[in-house]
């Protein structure tokens, strides 16, 4: 007859094991994605011990992983605007983009082209994502189109489009009742962790980061002193902008955004490098402002730009097949 | 996982849409110190492992590749035969961009399949041509005698096909654009390729190149003793 020492020395020592067995087995096995959240529960029993002793049940859970992840009613919303504008390379950097956000729970994604009408292919890959999104289109008037190829800074691209998504977002939230969230300017050729957006979501009013290949350097960030405040900006061209940041660098509480309807991004007379300045000062001070990336000092985002591509053997008329879409 | 700024900013370029992540059964070895990488889809983790400094007379990344390719062939035969077999392998560079359906087309991979490239050979796109649910031909407009005009972010090969051919590497000598027919020549023949993305009338990947990041400030302060903190991973 086995003592009970003997049954409890069994049970302490084939426990760990077993836990250790069942967490190696979940994280070996990646899940399997699918369009809907699928809980299963699996019990596994293991008979460790002499015939009819010591049985060890563990009941485990497993989450199987969804694309996009389950609405939660408890996370702020992140409403991640992105303009775009057709060119060759616009539907892999929205694919790109649209793979990153795939990750990211409880985000609505407001991509807004700069077009006279919303376009097939933007419709199309917006729909085949299964985002949370909505889609407008805004065009730049020529006026204020970049002329060729150049990124010339003093005409600000996007900014028609950026306007158009706040406006949008005033019109049809109500400052009272929504949900909280947060509003982030995400270019669609940027790169972004996927920490950036749970660093963001805790904005109360607008919050800060570095940003890694601006302004000429290898980051720029705001400067941050021990008492966790931002009292100036760690940049060389030209720091004593009232916000020396980059587009990618800042997020905004929605409530902030809905509570004070005249705040946009300025289109005419606008220098280079102060777009972001003139929508900032109309809702925040830099002492209010919130600095996240473990006080600054980490890189979530990156001001990447992907090349313009080289068609040249497309010729005058064109090589390939203009329906294979691109 | 990387420990200087210049590979920091090529593996981050890789995971530039987590796109990786969003795949099951997922095993990728990276190669240090290289752009490119080799996916192996199959139900193990991950690897990593370095690779010396590229010699760079050789187009970037053979090494590395082969470095791959020889890696899963040691840790293949630790397990002989069966479902140890089962994958397929994807050289995928890390500035390229992918979107989640390519996975899933590539994923039944029987010997060699392959699909459209979009933005590569100066072109919109190049591609397989098929005809009969055959490759009867390729789309391109740059050398298209060669034995297989593709980029290398074009096809992708069963892992049984690797392991049951040893020799089959890339040959860095190759001419500039014979570095995939290098590998698929001793795997393969045309006929035998297959189509996949809608008989290859769709684009699902794309060989995106990112810009040098100008830095010309940050230059100008190193030299003064002024530039950034290095301990700021970039």
């Amino acid at each position: 007859m086995p003592k009970r020492r003997d049954i409890v020395a069994i049970v302490l020592i084939v426990l760990p094991w077993t836990l250790l067995i069942t967490v190696w087995h979940q994280n070996a096995i990646t899940p399997l994605l699918s369009d809907a959240t699928q809980i299963k529960t699996e019990k596994h029993k293991c008979d460790c011990s002499s015939p009819g002793r010591g049985i060890v049940e563990v009941v485990r859970t497993e989450y199987v992983y969804s694309r996009p992840p389950p609405w939660s009613d408890i996370l702020p919303t992140l409403h991640v605007v992105t303009p775009t504008y057709s060119r060759p390379v616009q539907k892999a950097e929205l694919t790109r983009l649209a793979n990153t956000l795939l990750h990211v729970p409880n985000l609505h994604w407001l991509l807004v082209e700069d077009a006279p009408k919303r376009t097939k292919l933007v419709s199309r890959l917006l729909q085949d994502t299964g985002l949370n999104y909505t889609h407008l289109s805004v065009e730049t008037p020529r006026n204020y189109k970049v002329r060729g190829d150049t990124r010339d800074p003093r005409i600000p691209r996007g900014t028609i489009q950026r306007n158009l998504a706040l406006r949008w977002l005033r019109e049809t939230l109500n400052v009272n009742t929504s949900q909280p969230g947060v509003v982030y300017f995400a270019d669609d050729d940027n790169t972004y962790s996927l920490e950036l957006f749970e660093e963001m979501r805790s904005t109360k009013r607008v919050s800060v980061w570095p940003v890694a290949f601006v302004g000429g350097l290898r980051y720029e960030a705001p400067k941050v002193n021990s008492l966790g405040k931002v009292f100036g900006w760690k940049t060389v061209f030209d720091p004593h902008r009232p916000f020396a940041i980059d587009m990618a660098g800042f997020a905004i509480n929605l409530r902030l955004i809905l509570s004070k309807p005249q705040a946009y991004f300025k289109l005419r007379g606008v220098k280079g490098g102060y777009q972001e300045s003139s929508l900032l000062k109309e809702l925040v001070t830099l002492g209010d402002l919130e600095p996240k990336a473990a006080n600054c000092t980490k890189i979530l985002v990156w001001h990447t730009r992907t090349e313009k591509p080289v068609l040249v053997n497309e010729g005058k008329k064109g090589f390939s097949d203009v329906n294979v879409e691109i | 996982m990387v420990s200087r700024t210049f590979k920091t900013f090529e593996v981050t370029e890789f995971n530039k849409s987590s796109t990786l992540e969003h795949e099951p059964f997922l095993k990728c070895i990276i190669s240090m110190n290289s752009a490119p990488v080799i996916i192996c889809l199959t139900c193990d983790a991950f690897h990593c492992f370095s690779q010396g400094d590229p010699n760079w007379l050789k187009p970037r990344g053979v090494e590395q590749r082969n470095e791959g390719l020889r890696w899963l062939r040691e840790h293949r035969r630790a397990s002989l035969g069966g479902a140890s077999e089962q994958g397929i392998v994807y050289f995928a560079d890390d500035d390229n961009t992918y979107s989640l359906q390519l996975f899933q087309e590539m994923r039944n991979t029987q010997k060699v399949s392959v699909w459209p490239v979009g933005l590569v050979g100066s072109m919109k796109y190049e591609s397989p041509m098929v005809k009969g649910g055959k490759v009867v031909g390729f789309h391109t407009g740059w050398r298209p005698s060669r034995p297989f005009p593709i980029d290398m972010a074009g096809f992708a090969v069963s892992l049984h096909l690797i392991l049951s051919h040893p020799d089959a590497c890339f040959d860095g000598d190759a001419p500039q654009g014979f570095l995939e027919s290098s590998l698929l020549h001793g795997l393969v023949t045309m006929d035998e390729l297959e189509p996949r993305a809608d008989n290859c009338t769709k684009v699902l990947v794309w060989h995106t190149r990112t810009e040098k990041p100008k830095m010309k400030r940050e230059e100008a302060l190193q030299a003064q003793g002024l530039g950034s903190d290095p301990a700021v991973e970039v």
